[in-house]
Protein backbone atom coordinates (compact mmCIF):
# COMPACT_ATOMS: atom_id res chain seq x y z
CA UNK A 1 0.00 0.00 0.00
CA UNK A 2 1.50 3.82 -1.15
CA UNK A 3 1.90 6.16 1.60
CA UNK A 4 -0.87 8.14 0.22
CA UNK A 5 -3.21 5.14 0.44
CA UNK A 6 -2.01 5.07 4.19
CA UNK A 7 -2.50 8.61 5.50
CA UNK A 8 -5.84 9.10 3.53
CA UNK A 9 -6.84 5.56 5.70
CA UNK A 10 -5.77 7.35 8.68
CA UNK A 11 -7.47 10.55 7.67
CA UNK A 12 -10.69 8.46 7.13
CA UNK A 13 -10.09 6.49 10.87
CA UNK A 14 -9.73 9.52 12.74
CA UNK A 15 -12.75 10.91 11.11
CA UNK A 16 -14.76 7.85 12.24
CA UNK A 17 -13.22 7.19 15.73
CA UNK A 18 -14.52 10.72 15.97
CA UNK A 19 -17.56 10.85 14.93
CA UNK A 20 -18.59 7.12 17.14
CA UNK A 21 -17.62 9.35 19.63
CA UNK A 22 -19.36 12.54 19.08
CA UNK A 23 -23.10 9.91 18.81
CA UNK A 24 -21.87 8.05 22.27
CA UNK A 25 -21.58 11.31 23.57
CA UNK A 26 -25.00 12.48 22.40
CA UNK A 27 -26.78 9.04 23.66
CA UNK A 28 -24.77 9.23 26.98
CA UNK A 29 -26.39 12.53 27.14
CA UNK A 30 -29.82 11.36 26.16
CA UNK A 31 -29.26 8.48 28.95
CA UNK A 32 -28.47 10.44 31.92
CA UNK A 33 -30.86 13.25 30.93
CA UNK A 34 -33.75 10.54 30.86
CA UNK A 35 -31.99 8.89 34.64
CA UNK A 36 -32.55 12.11 35.72
CA UNK A 37 -35.76 13.05 34.88
CA UNK A 38 -36.97 9.31 35.84
CA UNK A 39 -35.96 10.52 39.23
CA UNK A 40 -38.13 13.39 39.17
CA UNK A 41 -41.07 11.67 38.16
CA UNK A 42 -41.22 8.90 39.95
CA UNK A 43 -41.16 11.47 42.77
CA UNK A 44 -44.26 12.39 41.81
CA UNK A 45 -45.75 8.89 40.66
CA UNK A 46 -45.24 8.40 44.33
CA UNK A 47 -46.86 11.33 45.61
CA UNK A 48 -50.05 10.55 43.61
CA UNK A 49 -49.69 7.00 45.10
CA UNK A 50 -49.45 8.42 48.66
CA UNK A 51 -52.05 11.47 47.96
CA UNK A 52 -54.43 8.58 46.93
CA UNK A 53 -53.91 6.35 49.97
CA UNK A 54 -54.67 9.01 52.11
CA UNK A 55 -57.93 10.01 50.42
CA UNK A 56 -58.68 6.71 50.56
CA UNK A 57 -58.16 6.13 54.50
CA UNK A 58 -60.43 9.90 54.75
CA UNK A 59 -63.05 7.88 52.57
CA UNK A 60 -63.35 4.77 54.74
CA UNK A 61 -63.41 7.18 57.79
CA UNK A 62 -65.69 9.17 56.98
CA UNK A 63 -67.84 6.31 55.62
CA UNK A 64 -67.73 4.39 58.69
CA UNK A 65 -68.28 8.03 60.90
CA UNK A 66 -71.18 9.17 58.83
CA UNK A 67 -72.63 5.63 59.43
CA UNK A 68 -71.69 5.76 63.22
CA UNK A 69 -73.08 9.34 63.62
CA UNK A 70 -76.85 7.83 61.87
CA UNK A 71 -77.05 5.29 64.32
CA UNK A 72 -76.31 7.34 67.02
CA UNK A 73 -79.42 9.52 66.10
CA UNK A 74 -81.48 6.67 65.33
CA UNK A 75 -80.93 5.40 68.80
CA UNK A 76 -81.46 8.87 70.48
CA UNK A 77 -84.65 9.09 68.14
CA UNK A 78 -85.51 5.84 70.21
CA UNK A 79 -84.42 6.72 73.72
CA UNK A 80 -86.53 10.34 73.10
CA UNK A 81 -89.63 8.02 71.94
CA UNK A 82 -89.33 6.09 74.84
CA UNK A 83 -88.75 9.06 77.28
CA UNK A 84 -91.64 10.97 75.76
CA UNK A 85 -94.02 8.04 76.21
CA UNK A 86 -93.02 7.44 79.67
CA UNK A 87 -93.43 10.84 80.42
CA UNK A 88 -96.72 10.90 78.82
CA UNK A 89 -97.76 7.60 81.19
CA UNK A 90 -96.60 9.64 84.24
CA UNK A 91 -98.47 12.32 83.36
CA UNK A 92 -101.71 10.17 82.97
CA UNK A 93 -100.67 8.59 85.88
CA UNK A 94 -100.49 11.48 87.88
CA UNK A 95 -103.80 12.99 86.63
CA UNK A 96 -104.95 9.21 87.96
CA UNK A 97 -103.79 9.44 91.60
CA UNK A 98 -105.64 13.36 91.28
CA UNK A 99 -109.05 10.92 91.32
CA UNK A 100 -108.02 8.57 94.21
CA UNK A 101 -108.83 10.51 97.72
CA UNK A 102 -106.51 8.03 99.53
CA UNK A 103 -103.28 8.87 97.35
CA UNK A 104 -104.32 13.24 96.85
CA UNK A 105 -105.77 14.36 99.54
CA UNK A 106 -102.70 13.62 101.17
CA UNK A 107 -100.62 14.85 98.63
CA UNK A 108 -102.38 17.93 98.68
CA UNK A 109 -102.75 18.25 102.21
CA UNK A 110 -98.90 18.32 102.01
CA UNK A 111 -98.77 21.06 99.40
CA UNK A 112 -100.86 23.53 101.29
CA UNK A 113 -99.05 22.70 104.33
CA UNK A 114 -95.68 23.58 102.65
CA UNK A 115 -96.63 26.43 100.98
CA UNK A 116 -98.37 28.29 104.70
CA UNK A 117 -94.46 27.04 106.19
CA UNK A 118 -93.10 28.84 103.14
CA UNK A 119 -95.42 31.68 103.19
CA UNK A 120 -94.80 32.72 106.99
CA UNK A 121 -97.57 34.24 107.67
CA UNK A 122 -100.76 33.34 109.86
CA UNK A 123 -103.37 33.85 107.67
CA UNK A 124 -103.14 32.32 104.34
CA UNK A 125 -105.54 31.67 101.01
CA UNK A 126 -105.66 28.45 99.17
CA UNK A 127 -106.34 28.10 95.61
CA UNK A 128 -107.58 24.87 93.98
CA UNK A 129 -108.83 23.55 90.66
CA UNK A 130 -112.45 23.34 90.29
CA UNK A 131 -112.21 19.79 91.03
CA UNK A 132 -110.47 20.30 94.15
CA UNK A 133 -112.99 22.86 95.29
CA UNK A 134 -115.64 20.48 94.91
CA UNK A 135 -114.55 17.38 95.99
CA UNK A 136 -111.89 18.04 98.82
CA UNK A 137 -113.24 17.94 102.43
CA UNK A 138 -111.44 21.31 103.19
CA UNK A 139 -112.29 21.24 107.08
CA UNK A 140 -110.38 17.67 107.08
CA UNK A 141 -107.37 19.65 105.24
CA UNK A 142 -106.89 22.31 107.62
CA UNK A 143 -107.14 20.10 110.60
CA UNK A 144 -104.59 18.12 108.89
CA UNK A 145 -102.29 21.29 108.16
CA UNK A 146 -102.83 22.84 111.68
CA UNK A 147 -101.92 18.84 112.90
CA UNK A 148 -99.08 19.23 110.72
CA UNK A 149 -97.57 22.65 111.13
CA UNK A 150 -98.45 22.44 115.27
CA UNK A 151 -100.04 25.73 115.22
CA UNK A 152 -103.49 27.15 114.30
CA UNK A 153 -103.48 29.07 111.04
CA UNK A 154 -106.77 30.49 109.55
CA UNK A 155 -106.91 29.06 106.36
CA UNK A 156 -109.56 30.92 103.40
CA UNK A 157 -109.93 29.03 100.62
CA UNK A 158 -110.45 31.02 97.08
CA UNK A 159 -114.13 31.05 95.19
CA UNK A 160 -111.99 31.16 92.06
CA UNK A 161 -110.74 27.56 90.65
CA UNK A 162 -107.08 27.74 88.93
CA UNK A 163 -106.11 26.10 86.18
CA UNK A 164 -104.51 23.00 87.34
CA UNK A 165 -103.97 19.14 87.41
CA UNK A 166 -103.90 19.51 91.00
CA UNK A 167 -101.82 20.76 94.01
CA UNK A 168 -102.86 24.49 95.38
CA UNK A 169 -101.71 27.83 94.81
CA UNK A 170 -100.60 29.42 98.51
CA UNK A 171 -100.93 33.46 98.65
CA UNK A 172 -100.94 35.94 101.01
CA UNK A 173 -104.60 37.58 101.51
CA UNK A 174 -103.34 40.36 99.34
CA UNK A 175 -102.28 38.05 96.73
CA UNK A 176 -99.04 39.76 96.56
CA UNK A 177 -96.70 36.64 98.04
CA UNK A 178 -97.62 33.28 96.31
CA UNK A 179 -96.14 29.73 96.55
CA UNK A 180 -97.05 27.56 93.68
CA UNK A 181 -97.07 24.47 94.73
CA UNK A 182 -99.69 22.81 91.61
CA UNK A 183 -98.69 19.47 89.62
CA UNK A 184 -98.10 20.97 86.86
CA UNK A 185 -95.59 23.42 88.42
CA UNK A 186 -93.91 20.46 89.84
CA UNK A 187 -93.76 19.29 85.98
CA UNK A 188 -92.09 22.24 84.41
CA UNK A 189 -89.93 22.29 87.68
CA UNK A 190 -88.67 18.84 87.46
CA UNK A 191 -88.63 17.99 83.93
CA UNK A 192 -85.17 17.86 83.67
CA UNK A 193 -84.85 15.72 86.66
CA UNK A 194 -87.57 13.11 85.81
CA UNK A 195 -85.80 13.10 82.11
CA UNK A 196 -82.29 12.35 84.01
CA UNK A 197 -84.53 9.86 86.39
CA UNK A 198 -85.97 7.95 83.42
CA UNK A 199 -83.06 8.20 81.93
CA UNK A 200 -81.19 6.32 84.54
CA UNK A 201 -83.83 3.60 85.19
CA UNK A 202 -84.47 3.43 81.02
CA UNK A 203 -81.28 2.90 79.95
CA UNK A 204 -79.03 2.66 82.81
CA UNK A 205 -76.76 5.71 82.66
CA UNK B 1 0.82 8.24 -8.73
CA UNK B 2 1.37 11.05 -9.62
CA UNK B 3 2.10 13.84 -6.85
CA UNK B 4 -0.94 15.75 -8.13
CA UNK B 5 -3.01 12.59 -8.29
CA UNK B 6 -2.19 12.05 -4.52
CA UNK B 7 -3.18 15.14 -3.15
CA UNK B 8 -6.43 14.41 -5.20
CA UNK B 9 -6.81 11.27 -3.53
CA UNK B 10 -6.01 13.32 0.37
CA UNK B 11 -8.56 15.88 -0.54
CA UNK B 12 -10.97 13.46 -1.45
CA UNK B 13 -10.08 11.67 1.88
CA UNK B 14 -10.39 14.49 3.93
CA UNK B 15 -13.49 15.50 1.94
CA UNK B 16 -15.54 11.76 3.02
CA UNK B 17 -13.90 12.43 6.55
CA UNK B 18 -15.48 16.03 6.67
CA UNK B 19 -18.88 14.49 5.65
CA UNK B 20 -18.86 11.51 8.02
CA UNK B 21 -18.14 14.36 10.96
CA UNK B 22 -20.90 16.17 9.46
CA UNK B 23 -23.34 13.16 9.78
CA UNK B 24 -22.46 12.35 13.30
CA UNK B 25 -22.96 15.34 14.09
CA UNK B 26 -26.26 15.57 12.70
CA UNK B 27 -27.15 12.35 14.05
CA UNK B 28 -26.14 13.73 17.58
CA UNK B 29 -28.63 16.87 17.14
CA UNK B 30 -31.27 14.16 16.42
CA UNK B 31 -30.23 12.29 19.48
CA UNK B 32 -30.48 15.68 21.74
CA UNK B 33 -33.72 16.76 19.96
CA UNK B 34 -35.42 13.60 21.33
CA UNK B 35 -34.34 14.14 25.10
CA UNK B 36 -37.14 16.28 25.37
CA UNK B 37 -39.92 13.92 24.03
CA UNK B 38 -38.39 11.01 25.86
CA UNK B 39 -38.92 12.57 29.28
CA UNK B 40 -42.33 13.78 28.21
CA UNK B 41 -43.11 9.85 26.90
CA UNK B 42 -41.58 8.37 30.54
CA UNK B 43 -43.58 11.31 32.74
CA UNK B 44 -46.86 10.61 30.74
CA UNK B 45 -45.89 6.70 31.33
CA UNK B 46 -45.23 6.80 34.85
CA UNK B 47 -47.70 9.51 35.63
CA UNK B 48 -50.76 7.90 33.84
CA UNK B 49 -49.86 4.80 35.84
CA UNK B 50 -49.60 6.22 39.30
CA UNK B 51 -52.91 8.13 38.25
CA UNK B 52 -54.34 4.85 37.50
CA UNK B 53 -53.37 3.44 40.53
CA UNK B 54 -54.82 6.04 42.78
CA UNK B 55 -57.78 5.51 41.35
CA UNK B 56 -58.10 1.90 42.00
CA UNK B 57 -56.84 2.28 45.94
CA UNK B 58 -59.42 5.30 46.08
CA UNK B 59 -61.97 2.41 44.84
CA UNK B 60 -61.51 0.15 47.14
CA UNK B 61 -61.29 1.96 49.86
CA UNK B 62 -64.84 3.61 48.72
CA UNK B 63 -66.04 -0.62 48.68
CA UNK B 64 -64.30 -1.42 51.62
CA UNK B 65 -65.48 1.88 53.63
CA UNK B 66 -69.57 0.80 51.93
CA UNK B 67 -68.73 -2.44 54.08
CA UNK B 68 -67.69 -1.01 57.13
CA UNK B 69 -70.55 1.31 57.08
CA UNK B 70 -73.01 -1.76 56.14
CA UNK B 71 -71.51 -3.44 59.45
CA UNK B 72 -71.85 -0.55 61.35
CA UNK B 73 -75.45 -0.03 60.69
CA UNK B 74 -76.42 -3.33 61.26
CA UNK B 75 -74.96 -4.21 64.22
CA UNK B 76 -76.15 -0.32 65.81
CA UNK B 77 -79.69 -1.95 64.55
CA UNK B 78 -79.25 -4.62 66.95
CA UNK B 79 -78.41 -2.09 69.37
CA UNK B 80 -80.82 -0.15 69.17
CA UNK B 81 -83.25 -2.74 69.21
CA UNK B 82 -81.65 -4.65 72.51
CA UNK B 83 -81.46 -1.30 73.74
CA UNK B 84 -85.85 -1.07 73.01
CA UNK B 85 -86.06 -4.48 74.43
CA UNK B 86 -84.49 -3.69 77.68
CA UNK B 87 -85.96 -0.08 78.03
CA UNK B 88 -89.43 -0.99 77.48
CA UNK B 89 -89.06 -3.62 80.05
CA UNK B 90 -88.22 -1.11 82.50
CA UNK B 91 -91.05 1.50 81.69
CA UNK B 92 -93.46 0.40 84.91
CA UNK B 93 -90.58 0.67 86.88
CA UNK B 94 -89.48 3.91 85.81
CA UNK B 95 -93.19 5.53 85.00
CA UNK B 96 -93.71 4.83 88.98
CA UNK B 97 -90.58 6.41 90.40
CA UNK B 98 -91.04 9.28 88.35
CA UNK B 99 -94.64 9.73 89.70
CA UNK B 100 -93.23 8.73 93.30
CA UNK B 101 -91.06 11.67 92.55
CA UNK B 102 -93.61 14.25 91.39
CA UNK B 103 -96.42 13.29 94.39
CA UNK B 104 -93.65 13.22 96.74
CA UNK B 105 -91.97 16.47 96.41
CA UNK B 106 -92.02 19.07 99.25
CA UNK B 107 -93.22 16.10 101.40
Amino acid sequence: MSETSLFTEDILKAARTKAQRIIEDAQKELEHATQEAKAGISKEASDIVRNAQGEADAVKRRQTSEARHLSKLQEQQEKNRILMEVMDRVRKRVIDATKNNSVYVPYLTNQIEGGIKELGYDTAVVHVNSTDLKTVNRANVERDVAKHLGQQVKVEWAKEPIEAIGGAVISSVDTRTRIVNTIDQKFEALESTLLIEAGKSLFGH
Amino acid sequence: MSGIEAVKVIVDAEKEAARILADAENQATQIRKRIDSCIQEERTRSLDAAKKEAAEIVQRAEEEGRGDATNVAKDAEKNVHDLVSNASAKKDEAVEKLVGIILQVNK
